[in-house]
């Protein structure tokens, strides 16, 4: 008898407890808002004419590297220089947008992956043999990997010129330097090549609220990369947040040492305009995490979501105009104003992650990294 | 009858705990009163000790640090693991004059392993040769690149850790650390010293109850060996105030799995068992000791369960997006708490949730053939439910 008792108190217990629990868990769209005008705002406006302008920035990187390669001198080194900045800026952009593709590539990993590994850069220089897609190779490749070639090889520009003209392997350097910007190339073109010809109507058509429906997963890598790619990479990490020092070498653009900070604004804008749902090419504007906020009519402290979200950016924004235009120096001077940007960053992280999510219905993928 | 009583208080006070609101005045469940922290003394002086589990944990630390360091032979890998009084293996000089080991409190509990030599005996080999693995197999190959069938290192996607593994994309210094939570401080805080047969051991509950000390200590022995549970999981934390996360074996677990919002309490339940428990034995109220002895050993075998689930999880999913570095390495943990499984303890029973066989059977899939590099989601994903089915856990709970 006390067995049973027992057993139907253990059954009323557990409806007790997980009656509270089923917030998050998205079955069907609550609400009537056009995901698919989103969804085709984002595709047209947005990512794909992003994409198409880091693939025209990086076909122009390319021709001035083979110009380069051809004569290097210092006119053609800064002309490959000023290339690479411009596909940097670009690829702020298009870092967010790891879906399609993307996602089965491991793009943002062949793109952006620092601090690069200068060692490993060495070691493939000189074996000559190396697979640049190899998940070993993330951190000997990409925009980071060629930052390391253009600007770190030597202590002087004259010095960095004669490794490509008259060191002894200076062959295989070039060959290095030519492969990497290639093979960032050739995954753009895959990347695009499959949003156009393919991969833009399923992504239009997928108007669900399900784990793997096309807003459900953009919003995930969107709040992702804004916590990592954004927040964690290009602030918290150098800043020390997450270790017991900071890490002056830990930046973005650590070689050139003259424009994490640009970059780091640029992801921000791109941040916030992707967020309004602002189009790539103009200042006109269409559906979006925003108007969707707007249309749910979240009020949040009086103020509403979309509004509370932006000015949080736009403070953000302020504290990093505050910053030295290399973080490395910002980090080795006066880091306290590297967290006070971090923590401004961190605080749309919540009104990301928990109210917009949960104003949306629509539930977090990713499991924070076990850290060991 | 008393018995019944409290456990419809439990359950009361269970249920008021999952509703959302908190009114009324507190529920007072028992006439024993736990303290506000783990302190008990007897004429001004504590009587908490647990310096010999301390030693294991730090002995421990220093070990499975050593099993990274390719330099290391596989003597003084040994001499770690089954440490001589005197030997100089540890770099802590207090550790060197230690009498304790690790290896002699593998698989050495009094209600599983004492009658039964035979499965202990085969438990110290497995890390014995795993730690001679290491050596031979891996440590010559720490900067070649690791392959299907081939020993080596991969990097984790993403620029991230560099691990090293054997041919099947085992990490042995992973496998050996989370095994020896299982092995060494599970196995001995549920199996040994929260166990009747070891508190109530020859004259403990007379001299309990008389208050007889220990010769030359202030605590009596029942008292100690609760107190020498209690540091398998608190031994490097602060006793008064568990900060959690300070050592690399069950204390840091019970953090992650308390991290994990689907568990959030379980570190104050498990705080409050050794207390109250703790309390009873100065009462001489032993079913109360009981009681808090069950939830003990509850607790801390579904910690073990949910960090299998959760790794063989991640490590499913991690593999799918290409990244065998991150992915073997999630394996390698779930491989050491698989393991750990034959060490928990079912309550009102003398028996683990999983057996050794069972585990065995495990361990054979999880490395057959090439291993981590071949073991299909199908294989992965059954594991998950079976161990999910048979603690009452949820895979969607546990594995995120």
């Amino acid at each position: 008898m006390k067995k049973i008792v027992l057993s139907l108190f253990a059954i009323a217990m557990f409806v007790t407890c997980t009656e509270s629990d089923d917030i998050g868990e998205s079955v069907g769209t609550s609400d009537d808002f056009n995901r698919q005008a989103m969804l085709t705002n984002w595709a047209d406006n947005i990512i794909i004419p992003a994409i198409q302008d880091l693939s025209l920035d990086l076909e122009t990187l390319s021709t001035d590297k083979d110009a380069f390669l051809a004569a290097p001198n210092q006119a053609t080194l800064d002309a490959v220089r000023v290339s690479w900045l411009e596909a940097y800026k670009t690829w702020q952009y298009v870092e967010m947008f790891n879906i399609g593709k993307a996602e089965e590539l491991n793009y943002a990993f062949q793109m952006n992956i620092y601090p690069t590994n200068s060692s490993d850069i060495k070691s493939n220089i000189t074996s000559g043999t190396y697979d640049l897609a190899s998940v070993n190779n993330n951190d000997a490749v990409g925009f980071p990997a060629v930052d390391y070639m253009l600007y770190a090889l030597s202590n002087s520009d004259t010095e960095i010129l004669e490794i490509y003209t008259s060191a002894s392997n200076f062959d295989a350097y070039k060959t290095y330097l030519s492969d990497l910007v290639n093979q960032m190339q050739s995954l753009t073109t895959t990347v695009l090549n499959d949003w156009t010809s393919n991969y833009r109507t399923i992504f239009v058509n997928s108007t669900a609220n399900t784990a793997t429906s096309s807003a459900n997963k953009l919003t995930n890598d969107f709040i992702f990369y804004y916590e990592k790619g954004l927040r964690a990479n290009k602030f918290g990490i150098p800043a020390g947040v997450f270790s017991t020092t900071p890490f002056n070498d830990k930046v973005e653009a650590f070689y050139n040492k003259e424009v994490s900070k640009v970059l780091a604004l640029t992801a921000l804008e791109a941040t916030q305009d992707f967020f309004n749902g602002k189009s790539y090419n103009s200042l006109a504007t269409g559906e979006s995490f925003n108007s969707y906020l707007t249309y749910l009519n979240t009020i949040r402290q009086g103020e509403d979501l979309s509004a509370l979200i932006n000015n949080q950016f736009n403070t953000a924004e302020s504290k990093i105009k505050l910053l030295s235009n290399s973080f490395s120096l910002q980090v080795d001077t006066e880091n306290i104003k590297m967290l006070e940007a971090y923590d401004e960053l961190q605080r749309a992280v919540v009104l990301l992650k928990v109210d917009m999510i949960q104003a949306m219905n629509i539930s977090i993928d990713y499991v924070d990294a076990d850290g060991d | 009858m008393k018995k019944i009583i409290l456990s419809l208080f439990a359950i009361a006070s269970l249920l008021i705990s999952c509703s959302s609101d908190d009114d009324g005045p507190d529920l007072i469940i028992t006439e024993l009163e736990a303290p506000a922290t783990y302190t008990f003394a007897r004429n001004g002086e504590t009587t908490v000790s647990y310096s010999g589990q301390t030693t294991r944990i730090l002995m421990g630390q220093e070990f499975v640090s050593a099993l990274k360091d390719p330099s290391k032979t596989e003597a003084q890998l040994d001499g770690m693991f089954a440490h001589v009084e005197g030997n100089a293996d540890f770099s802590d000089a207090d550790l060197n004059t230690s009498s304790k080991s690790i290896r002699s409190k593998v698989a050495a509990s009094s209600d599983f392993f004492a009658a039964n030599t035979t499965d202990a005996t085969a438990i110290k080999n497995d890390f014995d040769t795993w730690i001679a693995n290491q050596v031979n197999d891996v440590f010559p190959r720490w900067d070649e690149d690791a392959s299907a069938g081939v020993a080596g290192q991969i990097q984790e996607a993403g620029g991230g850790s560099i691990r090293y593994i054997n041919a099947q994309g085992l990490e042995y210094n992973q496998a050996i650390n989370k095994s020896l939570i299982g092995a060494l401080m599970t196995d001995q805080l549920l199996n040994n010293y929260l166990s009747p047969a070891v508190l109530d051991a020859g004259g403990n509950v007379v001299d309990n109850n008389a208050e007889t000390v220990a010769e030359g200590k202030n605590y009596t022995t029942m008292e100690h060996k609760w107190d020498e549970a209690f540091g398998y999981l608190y031994g490097t934390d602060d006793a008064l105030n568990p900060a959690l996360n300070q050592d690399s074996f069950l204390n840091k677990y019970l953090s992650r799995v308390e991290g994990d919002s689907d568990y959030q309490g379980i570190a104050l339940s498990l705080y409050n068992a050794f207390k109250l428990g703790r309390a009873a034995i100065v009462a001489n109220d032993y079913v109360v000791r009981d009681e808090q002895a069950d939830i003990i050993k509850n607790e801390i075998s579904k910690m073990i369960a949910i960090r299998a689930i959760y790794y063989l999880e991640q490590g499913r999913i991690v593999r799918s997006t290409g990244d065998n570095g991150g992915a073997f390495h999630d394996l390698s943990e779930g491989f050491g708490f698989i393991y750990s499984l034959q060490f928990t303890r079912k309550t009102g029973s003398n028996a683990p949730y999983f057996t050794k066989t069972e585990v065995d059977e495990y361990i054979t899939q999880l490395m057959a053939g090439n291993g981590f590099w071949d073991v299909t989601d199908a294989t992965l994903e059954a594991m998950s439910a079976e161990i999910a089915n048979r603690f009452d856990l949820t895979i969607a709970q546990a594995g995120s």
